[in-house]
């Protein structure tokens, strides 16, 4: 008898458990681009720049300059650069500061640069 | 006098921590929109819903900013709406907390312009950024809960990097 | 002195003021001498009104022959002497408040002359011991009200405000003539007391249409649904203390009419007459406050507002018909007393509201309540008294209109008492009625204060006025009165429950009355309640957390920060409500009353919206005079079309009339 007394309960629960226990909806949320260092350099960077469309990305000399507080997640870089730039599978992004936001990544220079 | 900022900064930090701990388990949530396009009020109205369940959290919406203890801005910060945001902030008693929330509140979408601020942090105090286009419920339930210091900020140490190279 | 000599004091003191306008010409001074004798000859009627009610009826003074028709015949009654004071007070009330509100001119002193003759024809109606006294103060009461009324006979409106007054004043009058005839007849004398002692004499049918003759024709003086449409009409257009004197004063004559017919002169009627009277009552009642919700102007509201208050006494007087029928004489005593407590209040606080209407006209140039706002801050003083005549109005402890509104109730609910099933079921309907009344009331007279008084103003003249040089003392003194009447409330009651012994023979003092400032509607066992105790208690329970928080509120540590406001911006007197606005629930709840006729006009019809200016119009439509009175004049005009050929203007088609005349005249004298 207590068997579909807790089955029910059970099944009938659908708040999530976040934060205790991780959401397992978390997973198809769509979240900023994360880059692979050693595949970007000046030109993919410049592309990567132009695709995205809130000022998100822009170039400062040799860096990749990210700022995750503007990223919409739209995934246009990714579009571009599919190999280089995958999806993060970060959405817990809440900071205190802006400064805490900006992430630098430093670009591929090629031979001679 | 750097002994002196010390003092004061241990200050602050006990102040905002001990404003964490009264609003951790009791917070009233006044939202404002400064002219977004409604999606990011979606999110924060699913908070409300039973899958998410602010009220679990002791998270409640409040429409009157007197009852309010934290601001949750969505919005580029359109310039017709300084004063009132301003006015809705002034509304709130201490202390109080500002959140802002999504992309174009924290200065991505909508640059400066004659009609925008960009972002809000130009008129108001922000003490929590939410980033997101819109932040799904659990980011911003994450926010929220990084605002009274109930989970730990993740986003300074994270790199968005693949290979796990720091920059 | 007798009240008949107190009245008749106010009567020369009256006739003293005509005198002073006439002959003054116009100059401030006579017409300030002309008010202050028409002081004094209001309180003198303050005097004979509250002496009748105390000790009884007079003598009957006939002056002239007795067995000519035409003679004087006067008898100061305690019937009247509700209606006397309230006269007194009226007069004194307008007297001081004349001076500042009229220009002083020749059209002002023969204003104040037509006025002041009406006060004494207004006292000659109700001192009346005769038939012919009666009809002819009557009369004359009525025309110098019409002149009354035309004191601006070139503005908007105002001539056929007047007409429509005459026209259904001499209606009515033809009606009263006929009740009064038929009494007078059938028991050959025209003096009232010795119809009363020959009322035996009149059969049951000739007396149940005598009194719905009367119910009929006072009835359009007083206002009754069908007959109230000149009073819409009529009343605004008048000057204020015109206005005020009408409302106050002149409906109460019919009151006074309907209640000498039914408590004096026809004792124990049936019981339909009292249900239809209770009927129409509670019917006027209704419908004047529904349509007083949808006016704009402010004397319009207020003269719809003074039908609905006129229904509710006629309701009570109805239903106190219904209980002397059934054997309550206690009861129908009882409703007699608190419809008389209600004239006396309406015509206080109607009155006040009145005047200060014409205070708010006057500094703002303007009755339209959508043009004004924000008044309390300009007119402070205008404000709390009207406020006062507001809260009365709409029945509000500790003020004096609820305790005559709780009386009335308390009648109306002890309806079980007739023993008939059927009975008390309509009784207890005429009193759901009235509290249907009573909630629209208020909400009409928060729409009444509110808008013209709170909020911003809506216009510059709104905005721009003030309250130098206006009247305040007379409003002030009928405010004043407004709370004596509530908090004197037992004093007002013990004099009233002389005169009800007076009238019909009921002592009501042990089961109103029993001490302790306490009120019993008729009956120790059913409710009770005490005017005084509630008007102390109130004002303790609103002072002593007032004084509470004024003495501990905190000094230091609090901030005063600006209201929350919505955050707006700019906040325009546009984004208030408007009357209009405020009072759409009942248009939409009553839709079925008001079949508003509604127009929208576009400039163009841009299909993205941007159609330019709309026009948008709603009006009410006004059933009884399109589907009562247009057919009834439209018949009359098309009888006269009829008849017409017969006034040809041919000389000798007139010497042919004659012949025939003559001719008739003579067959019949030879038959």
């Amino acid at each position: 008898m207590p068997l579909w007394f807790a089955r029910g309960l059970r099944r009938g629960i659908v708040t999530t458990h976040y934060p205790a226990r991780p959401d397992p909806s978390a997973a198809c949320l769509p979240t900023p681009p994360a880059f692979r260092t050693g595949m970007i350099d000046r030109q993919l960077a410049g592309e990567l720049v132009a695709a995205g469309p809130s000022q998100a990305l822009h170039r400062d000399g040799d860096v990749l300059v990210f700022d995750v507080s503007r990223c919409t997640a739209c995934g246009r870089c990714q579009e571009v650069a599919p190999l280089a730039v995958t999806p993060s599978g970060e959405f817990e992004l809440a900071g205190t500061s802006q400064a805490a936001f900006v992430k630098k990544i430093g670009l591929v220079l090629e031979a001679g640069q | 006098m750097s002994a002196a900022a010390d003092g004061e900064a241990a200050l602050a930090e006990r102040l905002r921590q001990r404003v964490a701990s009264q609003f951790g388990r009791s917070l009233h949530i006044r939202t404002l929109d400064t002219g977004s396009c409604a999606v990011c009020e979606q999110e924060i109205r699913l908070l409300s819903a039973p899958h998410y369940d602010l009220h679990r959290l002791g998270f409640f919406l409040t429409p009157a900013p007197r009852h309010a203890d934290l601001l949750m801005v969505t919005g580029p910060m359109i310039r017709a709406f300084d004063v009132a945001a301003r006015k809705t902030y002034e509304a709130m008693p201490g202390p109080k907390l500002v959140v802002a929330t999504g992309a174009c509140a924290l200065g991505g979408v909508y640059p400066a312009d004659a009609f925008v601020h960009g972002t809000v942090g130009e008129i108001l105090p922000v003490d929590v950024w939410i980033p997101g286009c819109p932040p799904s419920p659990l980011a911003l339930l994450q926010g929220l809960l990084v605002a009274v210091d109930r989970l730990a900020e993740k986003v300074s140490g994270l790199s968005f990097t693949a290979d796990g190279a720091d920059s | 002195m007798t009240a008949l000599g107190w009245l008749a004091v106010a009567a020369a003191g009256w006739g003293l003021a005509v005198l002073a306008a006439l002959a003054g010409g116009g100059r401030p001074g006579a017409l300030r001498l002309c008010c202050a004798l028409s002081a004094l000859g209001g309180a003198a009627a303050i005097a004979g009104g509250v002496s009748a009610l105390v000790w009884g009826n007079g003598r009957v003074i006939t002056i002239g022959p007795a067995e000519v028709a035409g003679s004087l015949q006067l008898q100061a009654t305690s019937l009247a002497g509700v209606f006397a004071a309230l006269l007194g007070l009226v007069a004194v009330a307008i007297a001081l408040y004349v001076p500042r509100y009229h220009e002083p001119g020749p059209g002002t002193a023969l204003y104040l002359a037509v006025y002041n003759l009406a006060l004494v024809a207004s006292v000659a109606v109700l001192a009346a011991g005769g038939v012919v006294t009666f009809l002819v103060a009557w009369e004359s009461m009525a025309l110098l009200c019409y002149l009354l009324i035309l004191r601006h006979p070139r503005r908007e409106a105002v001539a056929a405000g007047a007409f429509w007054f005459l026209a259904l004043s001499e209606t009515g009058f033809v009606l009263i003539i006929a009740a009064f005839v038929i009494l007078a007849t059938k028991t050959h004398t025209m003096e009232l007391s010795v119809i009363v002692a020959r009322m035996h004499l009149v059969s049951p049918a000739w007396r149940d249409t005598a009194y719905l003759l009367a119910l009929a024709g006072f009835g359009f003086k007083a206002g009754l649904v069908p007959l109230h449409v000149w009073l819409p009409e009529a009343h605004p257009v008048a000057p204020a203390d015109g206005s005020a004197f009408l409302s106050g004063l002149i409906t109460k004559l019919g009151v006074y009419g309907m209640v000498l017919f039914s408590f004096r002169l026809l004792p124990a009627q049936p019981a339909w007459t009292g249900l239809i009277t209770m009927a129409a009552g509670a019917l006027t009642a209704a419908i004047g406050i529904l349509y007083a919700m949808n006016e704009r102007d402010l004397k319009r509201f207020l003269a719809y507002s003074t039908i609905e208050n006129i229904g509710i006494i006629v309701t009570a007087l109805g239903a106190a018909l219904i209980f002397g029928a059934y054997h309550q004489p206690a009861l129908a005593a009882f409703l007699l007393l608190a419809g008389l407590y209600h004239v006396a209040n309406h015509g206080t606080y109607k009155t006040l509201l009145f005047l200060e209407a014409g205070v708010i006209e006057h500094t703002t140039g303007t009755r339209d309540m959508d043009r004004l706002g924000g008044l309390i801050h300009r007119l402070p003083r205008t404000a709390v008294i009207s406020l006062v005549g507001t809260l009365g109005i709409a029945a509000l402890p500790p003020l004096n209109g609820f305790v005559s509104e709780w009386l009335i109730f308390q009648g109306l609910f002890q309806g079980f008492r007739t023993g008939s099933h059927l009975l008390g079921i309509l009784i207890v309907t005429a009193a759901a009625t009235l509290g249907l009344t009573g909630g629209l009331a208020i909400y009409a007279f928060v729409r009444g204060y509110g808008i013209p008084f709170l909020g911003m103003p809506r216009t510059r003249p709104a905005a721009a006025a003030t309250e130098r040089g206006q009247p305040v003392t007379g409003p002030a003194l009928l405010a004043v009165a407004c709370a004596a009447l509530a908090v004197g409330a037992p004093v007002v009651l013990l004099v009233l429950c002389r005169a009800m012994r007076t009238v019909t023979g009921v002592a009501l003092r042990p089961v109103l009355l029993p001490g302790n400032l306490t009120v019993l509607p008729a009956h120790t066992d059913f409710s009770a309640f005490s005017p005084t105790w509630l008007a102390v208690f109130l004002v303790a329970v609103t002072a002593v957390p007032l004084l509470i928080y004024l003495a501990g509120r905190p000094r230091a540590d609090s901030v005063t920060v600006p209201v929350w406001d919505g955050g707006m911006v700019v906040f325009r007197p546009r984004m208030q409500y408007s009357a209009m606005t405020f009072s759409a629930p009942t248009r939409v709840t009553f839709d079925a009353l008001y079949r508003p006729a509604v127009s929208v006009r576009r400039a163009s019809d841009d299909p993205a919206g941007r159609s330019g200016p709309v026009h948008y119009d709603s009006q009410v439509t006004p059933l009884f005079l399109r589907y009562l009175y247009r057919p009834v004049i439209r018949a009359v005009e098309w009888l006269a079309d009829v008849i017409r050929p017969l006034q040809s203007g041919d000389v000798s088609l007139y010497l042919f009339y004659i012949f025939l005349m003559i001719l008739l005249a003579y067959l019949l004298g030879a038959l």
